[in-house]
């Protein structure tokens, strides 16, 4: 079965082009295509810049990580960015080993991550 | 006053030399602490360690009767051992917990349960699980959940148990992706895991030329010459990072991948 993940989205006062994302469940190899489908369709929307609340992402794994480098590269190639907040630390853990925390846009607390888009 | 109710019997030797099994039937009264204190007094001078009681057949347990059993249980921790309580009934655990006895002794449900405690802890024996699962990705969440959960349940913290988790994901995948595609063989788990580490071991019948892939991109591995967009690159990385040994079989019949991991809280 696949694992249980939920994606709610918020909108970014004062931000059209922007979206806020909160990550509930586990992500990795049975779930990244939903998942990747559901931020595509964002991006499709005009919504290149992205921020992740992964508060209540409790897991990740490396097919999970391989999405949100894939993530941050298509926010970047069409002059958005794809930040990530509230990440617990197991999964900062992971994503620390694989080497990918200078290659992903990392902040402790979400409204670090809202300020940044300015 | 001696108390009247109270039966002891001692049991030595059947688990271990340390280890002694007593059992009380009766009432845990004041007028029984004699009976109790030289009840230990003689498992001590038999060099005892590790006391079991079983109370299933206890009836009562009187506050000062608890402060005996305190007693004995400081003389075993300064040796080294334990004194654990087995068995109880309902009225008498919810009492000794009313007492706050929960928050020293250990409790277990039965005499078997706190053996296998024994052995878990002192012996270091190691529990074995064994399970096989159709070659398919949506049966790796519940495989690794299913793990973590009894490391969880054996002791092991949250982050070890999370890592654990990873590693059984990471290598399940590795398994199901380097399989043969739409083969009715199934990938085959084993687990030892003891108080110190976690062992594991995953065989799955391997295509021939994606067996060949994985060794190149092993010795990539080895060879520290990962990149980070390389997929399966990461899943390998994330394994070896995690786990404190880890090496591949390739034979004829299939890959077996070995892990193990050491507890670390």
């Amino acid at each position: 079965m696949e694992s249980q993940i939920e994606l709610a989205y918020e909108d970014i006062k004062g931000r059209n082009n922007a979206k806020l994302i909160r990550f509930i469940g586990d992500l990795d190899a049975t779930n990244v295509e939903t998942v990747l489908e559901k931020v595509c369709n964002l991006f499709n929307d005009g919504f290149v810049h992205l921020i992740a609340d992964f508060k209540k992402l409790r897991y990740v794994n490396s097919t999970g990580l391989g999405i949100l480098l894939h993530f941050s590269k298509s926010a970047k190639e069409k002059g958005g960015s794809f930040k990530i907040a509230n990440v617990n630390e197991n999964v900062y853990e992971i994503i620390e080993i694989i080497g990918a925390t200078s290659l992903l846009e990392i902040y402790d607390e979400l409204e670090e991550a809202v300020a940044a888009l300015d | 006053m001696a108390s009247k109710n109270l039966k002891i019997d001692i049991k030595s030797g059947t688990i271990s030399k340390e280890v002694a099994t007593i059992i009380f039937d009766g009432e845990l009264d004041a007028g029984s602490i004699n009976k109790i204190s030289a009840c230990f007094d003689t498992i001590r001078k038999d060099g005892k360690k590790y006391v079991i009681i079983d109370m299933s057949k206890v009836s009562s347990v009187s506050s000062a009767a608890l402060g005996e059993l305190m007693g004995g249980r400081k003389l075993m921790i300064e040796l080294g051992g334990d004194l654990v309580l087995a068995g109880m009934n309902l009225e008498v655990r919810t009492k000794l917990s009313l007492m706050g006895a929960n928050k020293i002794f250990r409790f277990f449900n039965d005499l078997r349960t706190a053996v296998n405690a024994y052995k878990w802890e002192f012996q270091h024996q190691a529990d074995a699980i064994k399970l096989s699962f159709p070659s398919n990705l949506k049966f790796v969440p519940p495989v690794r959940q299913l793990v973590s959960r009894i490391a969880k349940q054996k002791g092991y913290g949250n982050r070890d148990s999370f890592r654990i988790e990873t590693i059984v994901d990471e290598v399940c995948n590795n398994a199901v992706e380097h399989g043969v595609q739409g083969s009715d063989d199934d990938i085959d788990m084993s687990i030892n895991i003891d108080k110190d580490k976690i062992e594991l071991n995953v065989i799955n019948v391997s295509d021939p030329q994606k067996a060949a892939a994985l060794k190149a991109l092993l010795k990539t591995s080895m060879e520290k010459q990962l990149k980070i967009d390389d997929r399966r690159g990461r899943g390998l990385a994330l394994i070896k990072m995690l786990s404190n040994k880890m090496s591949v079989d390739f034979s004829d019949k299939g890959t077996s991948v070995h892990v193990t991991k050491v507890r670390e809280e």
